[in-house]
């Protein structure tokens, strides 16, 4: 264990939870510590839960590598009793890189998958910009173990160029996880004026019935009652719940509008808010479990038309 | 027991909010074994008078005993402000005086902002300032209101050195910062965006300011309860008495409750 890591679990006292194998018996053990507050279950760190949108944001794969914001997330996951979790490392900011930078990228994601192979998951983040190059960064990805493909904002998934990734994403039968937004300050809109929208999902979706399509952070800043009622006649379109919004009453409107199977939980780095509104939404056990992990798990192992 | 220093009360223009009445938040309250909130008006962000919000707040809660500690917002723009102040703090004892300069016209630097904290300076109560109410992203054409900066915090920490400040909604703050301003000891923050584990804000601002800076908050009705509550169960680490500052006591001590 290194001093950071050593740090960090003295500074909020989980040094026996992190200690532990695995996160269900991290929760396992604070569980019986102490009562949780009266309107959190009795059970809420060993609900089974995956997260189906997070980052390795760190340059890991890299010498000597400061490992400490990757340990931090994992030992978060493990205190707040996240089996899984789903990384990505996308170029952000408009940049549209070239594949070395891709790679590289997608090389930090890797390093982290092989440091906690029993945590993270990986997604290859790729950029269709760069052609043939990108369908061979996806197959290397998906060679070394990763199950899916991250698009960040470089393309509104509208556009033609996305086609390819689509269809290797069909292909090989594995998620398509997009960055979205429906963004209306004109700020934000400025600097990333190509970021996808619910009807640009929908549009792709329609072309692509069979692809397993996630819309990304519902709650990720934009308005996410827009995006919810744009998705209610794509039904083969997900939705993930993470971005750094706890907006009361976005779980149970996305039951309402598309039915508590299309829904996965996630977090994108907002950890506890993001475990927080599941465990507080206004729905069904079985919906919260399906939300949880059981969509995400079903999604992963359906097999294409 | 919890008292959360962050919550509010009425209608909200751009977003149904779902309990936003006394009597739904109390309800909600109940079921999240939150003890006592400190309520603002929404009407007041958005009334030309916001005292008139105030008024409807003081009714609002009558009938809910202790339940609710109900904080005037004051509108230093409006006519007559310091004759609404005077009522608040005289008339309905008021624990604190929250300010919205982005929903009414004025920064905390301009002659009515430095005016207002003055003020309440004088009367020796905290100022709430809640940095955000909701993310502009994806804001409403109607909503041109933007955050409070840290750096406005500071300029209004070191212009008022007597001043307390209840900070609500807040990320970004650095507090080394807020510490060489000369808020160790005159702030408290709520965690309602700040991270326990993972980023470890709140451990971060502990280690600057004392845990006596820190105090559980919810953001109740706009978001929900479960976040702060996971935050809360995450410190179990903590001693009992510092678990207890963070979920009550620093409050009930900052607040004179």
């Amino acid at each position: 264990m290194n001093s950071n890591r050593r740090e960090f679990l003295a500074q909020t006292g989980l040094l026996a939870l992190a200690a532990l194998p695995t996160a269900r018996s991290a929760g396992a053990s604070a569980a019986v510590a102490s009562s949780p507050p009266a309107g959190l279950p009795a059970d809420w760190r060993t609900l089974r839960k995956h997260d189906a949108h997070n980052h390795v944001f760190s340059a890991v794969n890299r010498p000597n590598a400061d490992w400490s914001e990757v340990d931090a997330m994992v030992e978060a996951a493990a205190v707040l009793g996240i089996e899984k979790v789903c990384c990505s490392h996308p170029i952000t900011a408009g940049v549209l890189a070239d594949i070395a930078a891709v790679r590289d990228a997608n090389d930090s994601v890797l390093a982290a998958m092989k440091r906690y192979p029993d945590r993270i998951l990986g997604y290859c983040f790729v950029q269709p910009g760069n052609g043939p190059q990108a369908l061979d960064e996806i197959e290397r990805c998906l060679d070394a173990g990763m199950i899916g493909v991250k698009l960040y904002n470089q393309f509104k998934y509208t556009d033609p160029v996305i086609y390819p990734i689509a269809e290797k994403c069909i292909q090989r039968q594995i998620l398509f996880l997009g960055h979205s937004a429906y963004i209306t300050d004109e700020r934000t809109l400025a600097l990333q004026p190509k970021t996808s929208n619910a009807l640009d999902f929908c549009v792709l979706a329609q072309r692509y019935p069979e692809l397993k399509l996630i819309l990304g952070h519902v709650n990720g800043g934009g308005d996410w009652e827009w995006a919810i009622k744009g998705l209610r006649e794509c039904t083969n379109v997900y939705l993930d719940t993470s971005g750094s919004l706890i907006d009361d009453g976005t779980i149970e409107l996305c039951v309402r509008e598309l039915g508590h199977r299309r829904i996965l939980f996630a977090t994108d780095q907002t950890m506890e808010g993001c475990v927080g509104k599941i465990l507080s939404a206004e729905i069904t056990t079985e919906q919260r479990e399906d939300i949880f992990w059981r969509n995400l798990q079903r999604l992963m192992t359906r097999r294409s038309a | 027991m919890i008292i959360d220093v962050n919550a509010s009360l009425g209608h909200y223009p751009f977003r149904q909010l779902r309990y936003n009445t006394p009597e739904k938040l109390v309800g909600l309250m109940d079921r999240n074994g939150i003890d006592r909130a400190v309520v603002t008006s929404l009407h007041a962000l958005f009334y030309r008078d916001a005292h008139r919000g105030n008024e409807e707040l003081q009714e609002a809660v009558r009938a809910h005993g202790s339940r609710f500690i109900p904080i005037a917002t004051i509108n230093p723009k409006y006519v007559g402000w310091e004759r609404d102040l005077a009522q608040a703090v005289e008339g309905w004892r008021t624990k604190a005086v929250a300010l919205a300069p982005a929903y009414h016209g004025y920064t905390l630097g301009d002659e009515a902002g430095r005016a207002v904290l003055a003020r309440i300076s004088e009367y020796g109560l905290p100022v709430l300032l809640n940095q955000r109410f909701e993310d502009r992203r994806g804001r409403h054409a109607w909503d041109r209101a933007e955050d409070l900066t840290l750096t406005a915090l500071l300029d209004a920490a070191k212009a008022h050195p007597k001043l307390k400040f209840l900070l609500v909604n807040w990320i970004g703050l650095d507090g080394a910062k807020l510490a060489a301003a000369g808020l160790r000891g005159r702030c408290l923050i709520d965690f309602a965006r700040l991270q326990v584990v993972y980023r470890k804000d709140v451990s971060k601002l502990v280690h600057s300011l004392g845990v006596e800076a820190l105090a559980f908050g919810s953001h109740l009705p706009f978001e929900y309860a479960g976040s702060s509550l996971v935050k809360l169960a995450n410190l179990e680490s903590w001693s009992a008495a510092d678990r207890e500052k963070l979920a009550w006591r620093n409050a009930a001590a900052f607040l004179g409750l």
